[in-house]
């Protein structure tokens, strides 16, 4: 019983420790987005996103993934897909940079919790997100300029 | 430019946070208790025994398996109720956090994926990669 008491306290002043970051964050969080900060940083990220092959249509699924996740952001996200407007080769890039990096606010806060320094909690996952979808993208093109010069050679 | 702060602004920031922390809460502590138990009952020694030589590939000492094993098939929250039980030390929580980053409830965000469109092999074998992958650089450079 003591043990079990024991694994009690140190949960529950854990969660304590988190509710500390946890709270204040998501209040920053809410002004920015009441704010439209995302909007504002439009024309900067527009740019980033477009040397991964992403249109402004197809960027915004990952921005939703990024800042809330992939629970909180699922319905987004998945409905977005499907109204059909982002092309099937956007959907795969856009499938990598979720899978490799969402939730850079809550994530990032209960780490820095147990006292994780910020610079790992967000380099490491925004530059691989970022480098992986940079290569398929430029496979892609490359694949697509190929079979295009083929069938001119063989048309 | 300048920012707007309402105090409506404030009060659905607190709750979405306070939200935040009952969820993750209901999944901490139980965790924290079982891992506790385990720890005492020497069930934990044996599991770190087991995997201290594939964990000494990352830098982390066998204990850590079993925060890499929460937070890949549970999440964070289960994955953090294991680091606060199991007192490791700062560089090896650094180390498991990159790592898990970058793959976590893998069960319920493959799902996700998969709807969005992604094939689960690719999702999963590119999560489980960078991660691996991460934890041998972050493990030798940290």
């Amino acid at each position: 019983m003591g043990i079990m008491w024991e694994g009690l306290v140190q949960g529950l002043s854990g969660v304590w420790v988190i509710a500390r970051i946890v709270i204040p964050l998501m209040i920053l969080l809410e002004i920015a987005g009441a704010n439209r900060i995302l909007e504002r940083l439009n024309g900067i990220m527009a740019r980033m996103f477009r040397w991964i092959g992403l249109t402004e249509e197809g960027a915004f699924p990952v921005v939703v993934a990024v800042f809330f996740g992939l629970s909180f952001g699922s319905g987004v996200i998945i409905s977005h897909l499907d109204e059909g407007k982002v092309s099937p080769r956007e959907v795969r890039i856009i499938g990598v940079f979720m899978a490799l990096c969402h939730a850079l606010v809550e994530d990032t806060a209960i780490f820095l919790a147990v006292g994780v320094p910020l610079f790992f909690l967000l380099v490491p996952r925004l530059a691989a997100a970022y480098l992986c979808c940079w290569g398929l993208h430029r496979f892609m093109v490359w694949r697509e300029r190929r079979e295009f010069q083929g069938k001119a050679v063989n048309g | 430019m300048a920012l707007q702060v309402n105090s409506a602004m404030v009060r659905n920031g607190a709750l979405k946070g306070i939200k935040v922390t009952l969820e993750l809460g209901k999944i901490v502590v139980p965790t924290t208790i079982v891992v506790t138990v385990l720890r005492a009952s020497g069930v934990l020694d044996a599991v770190a025994a087991t995997c201290a030589p594939l964990m000494g590939l990352f830098g982390l000492s066998g204990d850590a398996a079993l925060v890499l094993i929460s937070g890949y098939f549970v999440n964070l929250y289960a994955a953090t109720g294991s680091i606060l039980a199991l007192g490791l030390a700062p560089r090896e929580i650094t180390i498991l956090a990159i790592m898990l980053g970058f793959a976590h409830s893998l069960l319920v965000e493959i799902a996700v994926s998969r709807r969005a469109g992604s094939p689960i092999p690719a999702i999963l074998s590119l999560r489980l990669g960078a991660s691996l992958c991460a934890g041998l650089i972050f493990g030798r450079m940290l």
